[in-house]
């Protein structure tokens, strides 16, 4: 035992070894390391922060039951501003001792208001000019971090005495949690890509702990050479790399505690975060501790199994041993199987069994890095090289492929999964922007104001508003139908109906059925609707179908056809002149009055529909997610190609003397780069594709493509092979200079 | 080894006694083998005879060692030609060579001259030996490279003391 | 007429003058030794007269295949790799085999640097290899043959562009005496054949015994030493 230790303390040593070269060797590797243990450390966090976000969700809860009569009431608003989503309660506070709601430390008096900081800043900026009108209150405090989702939420409470109870009441804040919170096959998913997008990480950290091996390897069998026992070289070796870890460790916090300060000013809402509650659990911190010094001795020892027996450290470079691919190809052939046999399976009506779905792309994602070293091999002994830098580069990666494999198939994983979600995506926005083509000749606010509120008077001040061309009012009902649907009716003049539906030559008299977004028409003559509200019954006549699906689908009905309905409510069509900019808002403004007794919803084109804010944010977070991971990934790549021009110092040298131009060396490590990377991106785009159209399959949604996306990624990946390239041409300079002639 | 240019090229530095110069080889040269009176004189009337020395005054007392030697003019280039000839390269005449390198030294002229002039022959004799070998079966390889061998030690050598010229004559003068 | 004259080269590594007015002369044909102590900057006066490495000063001119003077050290990085590719050859002690090709393609690498089709350079790359009797190796990893079979690879590949001047910087040196003869022999009859004259940096007596005459360095400075065969 004391002999492991001290062996150990020796590796150690030798790792630090005083050199200058040594520490430099040290600090690399402390880097490489740390920032994969950083990256491991934020992810260690999202289960804090997820905790402490419902836990203040929850605490904001309303409690609608109580005893006796209510102490406060409450009206919840939210409308759009342009792009962003601005929501609070507007409260009458009835008794002083009123529940306060979390975050602010009393209640607002009339005409009083707490904003969230980020609501603040909105407002005091140029940007946030036109929601000014919106807010005439008087500010008197900021929300605190108890009161917000994220730090970037535009949170208000407003105090108003004109709220009448009606259903409104406020016993107090906060519901106990749900238990479980999470659907177990969405936490599942979120575990899967979160693996992913992991991946790299530990193959950077693998290959970050191999720096300077060569030079390491040396010194290793110098320790041979004078006696040391296989057994005790591996012990040494594993106290060198251990060093290396540990100081990857230290940095790693380091890192992880100087960037957690900025979580907040992360722009998109929902990755943002309040820095006090980034904080590792103690279980997953635990492990990322004990997982990377491990993985540090294991690659390390790995990596040497060949090397460590020789005790002249001469290994002659030996034909590789060919990889096998059957059992490469286990993973893949079976998370298609699985994905395959559950196509169809699923209906609208039926429940879907998910877990043959989430084990198919977990077992295909995984054959990926599995597959890629035999398909790397493979490709390259087929390849011959037509230009003398090509040839090297061939030659090279036939040599030894597997480095460069493994660090791309951590790349191959994430692009997969990507091009993946992007389809997915793809295909749902190809809906929306279905909706959106059908709008795009609409530009209208659709106004709802609350049953008690002054109809005549919103309608007044909508007609002042800049921009507006239109008011029109339109008497709605809602109803379920025999067959278990439900059905939204609108009545209103054609002028109206024409503004929310593409209806050709709309008369009047004439009753409307627009498709729903599932492609059934609304209704059907002889429908029988049972109006929610009244419980009265009516039967369907005549109707026409307009064809195109909506959202907005419905039984769109003119006045003269409406006879013996009663509508339940009453809205607005504010008709917007397109050519205004910013009409909505102006429209909004001009019902600032009746603050929280209107709701108001845009229909047109613009950002600020919820969908389209949620793709937003998706395909943000997918795309800084994977440029991440490609960028740790090119990191180990630079590793790998620095580590190489260093290994091959005296045949460059002595090439550039015998007058190999530069421009080839260049070529040739251009090619080394580009080659693996190339073939894992042809794999994952293939992986990728492939995956996206079985599982939107399974789901029986129509499959779209996102080219552009796929298009991205691809120059990203282009971009990437250049960089690195660009980056290992210094050493590449240094090596060719003639001082790598002299011999060492 | 020739003992009549070592004694010319001792007598350089000024006119001496035979005694004296018997003293003075054996100091340089003579480690194992010092100079019997005999060759002293046997050498000096040699020399004498070709008009390379001349009897520069004897002083009070009998007896040849009385008598003192200077070097002339003849003698002068004598040594001179003796010192800028190479040796035939041949095995064992370091003592020949080292005694041209002290000589030459203790008379001012480059040593590494001489060095130099030795190595070139060397080198061609052993172009020459390279060349048969070339040319010859295995036997006239083996035979050659036999030679070839000894005259890199020489040349060995040669190079050695050239690297050393200057401590030697520190050494030399002293 | 000289092939290539150098003239007054001084060239230092920080506070280490490596050569201090140095120069040599090289006939078309003619072998060479150039020989020295080791640190005396034999090697430094052959990167200096390749063009592999610039001097401080003094000049270096080559006469080319059309007969005209060119001067190496008045040329830029790019000039000198192309005359070093198309009208030198280079032989290193060891680690000048690309590693990761074989030995015929080692040997092709320079034709087709200059733009030769795969097949031709690889037919006139075995030729080569046959005649430098190591043609057995030829689809071998330089990793995989003896120290004596990789210098006559290296040999066939520094002759195979047929060059006017062949470096060879202590070609021997990594290899038993036996071994060191054959390379010799075959490197000088090869390129007596060729009539490509040969720059031989070593500090071995029976190696420099191949060459016609020798250059001696001492201490950065060179002195021809000329010898009528």
């Amino acid at each position: 035992m004391k002999r492991v230790v001290s062996d150990l303390a020796l590796g150690v040593r030798l790792a630090v070894g005083g050199s200058r070269k040594s520490w430099a060797r040290l600090a690399l590797q402390g880097v490489g390391i740390g920032l994969g243990v950083a990256l491991l450390l934020f992810a260690a966090s999202l289960p804090s922060v997820m905790d402490a976000r419902s836990d203040r969700e929850a605490s904001r809860e309303i409690v609608a039951e109580g005893n006796g009569p209510a102490p406060l009431l409450a009206e919840h608003q939210g409308h759009a501003f342009r792009s962003d989503y601005v929501a609070g309660h507007y409260l009458n506070t009835l008794r002083p001792d009123a529940p306060v709601p979390p975050g602010i430390d009393r209640l607002p008096g009339d005409g009083e208001i707490f904003l969230s900081p980020a609501l603040a800043k909105l407002l005091d900026s140029p940007r946030g000019e036109l929601l000014r009108p919106r807010f005439p209150q008087k500010v008197v405090g900021t929300i605190g971090q108890a009161g917000l989702q994220n730090p970037n939420e535009l949170q208000f409470y407003a105090g108003s005495a004109n709220i009448k109870e009606d259903g409104n009441a406020v016993h107090g804040w906060g519901v106990a949690k749900q238990g479980g919170g999470m659907n177990p096959v969405l936490w599942l998913l979120s575990v899967v890509g979160l693996v992913v997008l992991l991946f790299p990480v530990l193959v950077f950290v693998g290959v970050a702990t191999r720096l300077a091996a060569a030079q390491r390897d040396r010194r290793l069998a110098a320790l041979r050479l004078v006696g040391a026992a296989a057994s005790r070289v591996r012990l040494i070796a594993s106290g060198e790399s251990l060093a290396g870890a540990l100081a990857g460790l230290a940095v790693g916090f380091g890192i992880f505690f100087a960037v957690r300060p900025f979580v907040d000013q992360i722009s998109i809402n929902e990755l943002s975060a309040f820095p006090s509650e980034v904080m590792p659990t103690p279980a997953l911190t635990l492990t990322v501790i004990v997982a990377v010094p491990v993985l540090a001795v294991v690659t390390s020892l790995l990596a040497m199994r060949r090397t460590i027996i020789e005790p002249l450290g001469v290994v002659r470079n030996q034909k590789p041993v060919h990889r096998r691919v059957w059992w490469r190809l286990v993973p893949v052939v079976v998370g298609v199987a699985l994905l395959v046999s559950q196509i169809g399976k699923i209906t609208q009506t039926e429940k879907p069994d998910q877990w043959p779905v989430v084990f198919g792309i977990v077992l295909l994602m995984l054959g990926i890095p599995v597959l890629l070293p035999w398909l790397v091999e493979r490709v390259v002994f087929l390849m011959k090289g037509g230009t003398p830098a090509l040839q090297l580069a061939v030659r090279r990666l036939q040599l030894d492929s597997g480095t460069a494999a493994r660090v791309v198939g951590g790349v191959a994983v994430v692009l997969a999964g990507t091009v993946t979600l992007q389809m997915m995506l793809a295909g749902v926005e190809k809906e929306v922007q279905a909706n959106e083509k059908k709008q795009a000749s609409f530009s209208y606010l659709s106004v709802k104001p609350r049953q008690s509120a002054d109809l005549s008077g919103i309608a007044a001040a909508l007609g002042k508003g800049k921009g507006v061309t239109a008011v029109h009012r339109v008497d709605t009902a809602w109803g379920s139908l025999d067959n278990g649907g439900y059905v939204s009716i609108n009545i209103a003049p054609c002028a109206a109906l024409t503004q929310e539906a593409a209806i050709p030559n709309c008369t009047d008299g004439k009753i409307y059925a627009v498709r729903e977004s599932t492609g059934q028409p609304a209704a059907q003559a002889g429908d029988v609707v049972t109006f929610r509200q009244s419980g009265e019954k009516w039967t369907v006549p005549q109707v026409e179908v307009i064809d195109g699906t909506s959202n907005t689908g419905g039984l769109f009905i003119t006045p003269a056809a409406a006879r013996g309905l009663v509508p339940y409510s009453a809205e607005f069509l504010v008709v917007l002149d397109p050519a205004v900019p910013d009409a909505a808002e102006h429209a909004r403004n001009a019902m600032a009055g009746y603050s929280w007794q209107v709701y108001s919803y845009f229909g047109g084109q613009d950002d600020t529909n919820e969908a389209e804010r949620v793709f937003g944010v998706v395909r943000r977070a997918l795309l800084a997610g994977s440029l991440l991971t490609l960028l740790v990934a090119a990191a180990s790549l630079l590793v790998v190609a620095l580590e190489q021009v260093r290994e091959r110092r005296r045949p460059l040298a002595v090439m550039a003397a015998s007058g190999v131009p530069r421009g080839t060396l260049a070529r040739s490590l251009l090619w080394q780069n580009a080659l693996p990377l190339a073939i894992s991106t042809a794999v994952s785009l293939a992986t990728g594709i492939g995956l996206g159209v079985l599982v939107i399959r399974v789901f029986g949604a129509e499959v779209a493509f996102d080219w552009a996306g796929i298009g991205l990624i691809t120059g990203i990946v282009v971009g990437l092979t250049f960089a690195v390239t660009a980056l290992t041409l210094p050493s590449l300079r240094r090596a060719t200079g003639a001082l790598g002639l002299r011999s060492e | 080894m020739s003992i009549g240019h070592a004694l010319l090229g001792l007598l350089e530095g000024g006119p001496r006694h035979g005694y004296d110069l018997k003293r003075a080889y054996d100091e340089r040269f003579g480690q194992d083998r010092p100079l019997h009176y005999g060759q002293v004189y046997s050498t000096l009337s040699r020399l004498l005879k070709n008009g390379l020395v001349t009897e520069a005054g004897v002083e009070a007392g009998d007896g040849p060692e009385r008598k003192r030697y200077a070097i002339t003019d003849a003698g002068v280039t004598d040594v001179e030609r003796w010192l800028s000839t190479p040796e035939k390269p041949e095995p064992y005449l370091q003592n020949t060579l080292y005694a041209k390198v002290v000589l030459a030294l203790l008379s001012g002229r480059s040593a590494t001259e001489v060095l130099d002039t030795q190595r070139a022959a060397h080198l061609t004799t052993m172009r020459e030996l390279t060349r048969r070998k070339a040319d010859g079966d295995l036997a006239d390889q083996l035979i050659c490279d036999f030679a070839l061998f000894h005259l890199e030690a020489d040349l060995r050598w040669l190079e050695l003391t050239a690297a050393r010229v200057d401590q030697l004559a520190a050494e030399v003068m002293r | 007429m000289s092939l290539l004259r150098a003239e007054g080269l001084s060239k230092s590594f920080g506070k280490t003058h490596a050569l201090e007015d140095a120069g040599i002369t090289i006939r078309a044909g003619e072998v060479v030794a150039v020989m020295g102590p080791s640190g005396s900057g034999k090697s430094t006066l052959l990167h200096c007269l390749a063009g592999i490495l610039p001097p401080d000063r003094g000049t270096v001119h080559y006469r080319d295949h059309f007969g005209s003077d060119r001067e190496l050290t008045a040329m830029n990085d790019g000039e000198r790799s192309e005359l070093r590719r198309t009208e030198f050859g280079f032989v290193f002690q060891f680690g000048q085999l690309v590693p990761e090709l074989t030995c015929l393609e080692n040997v092709a690498l320079p034709l087709r640097l200059s733009g030769m089709k795969r097949k031709n350079a690889e037919r006139a790359a075995r030729d080569w290899l046959a005649r430098l009797e190591v043609d057995g190796v030829a689809d071998q990893r330089p990793g995989e043959t003896s120290g004596g079979q990789g210098q006559r690879v290296a040999i066939a590949r520094a002759l195979v562009t047929g060059p006017k001047v062949i470096f060879a910087d202590e070609p021997t040196g990594a290899l038993d005496s036996l071994n060191g003869e054959r390379v010799m022999h075959l490197l000088t009859t090869a390129a007596r054949e060729t009539g490509a004259a040969v720059v031989l940096v070593t500090h071995e007596p029976r190696v420099a015994a191949y060459s016609d005459r020798e250059v001696v360095v001492r201490d950065g400075r060179s002195r021809d030493v000329e010898f009528a065969r």
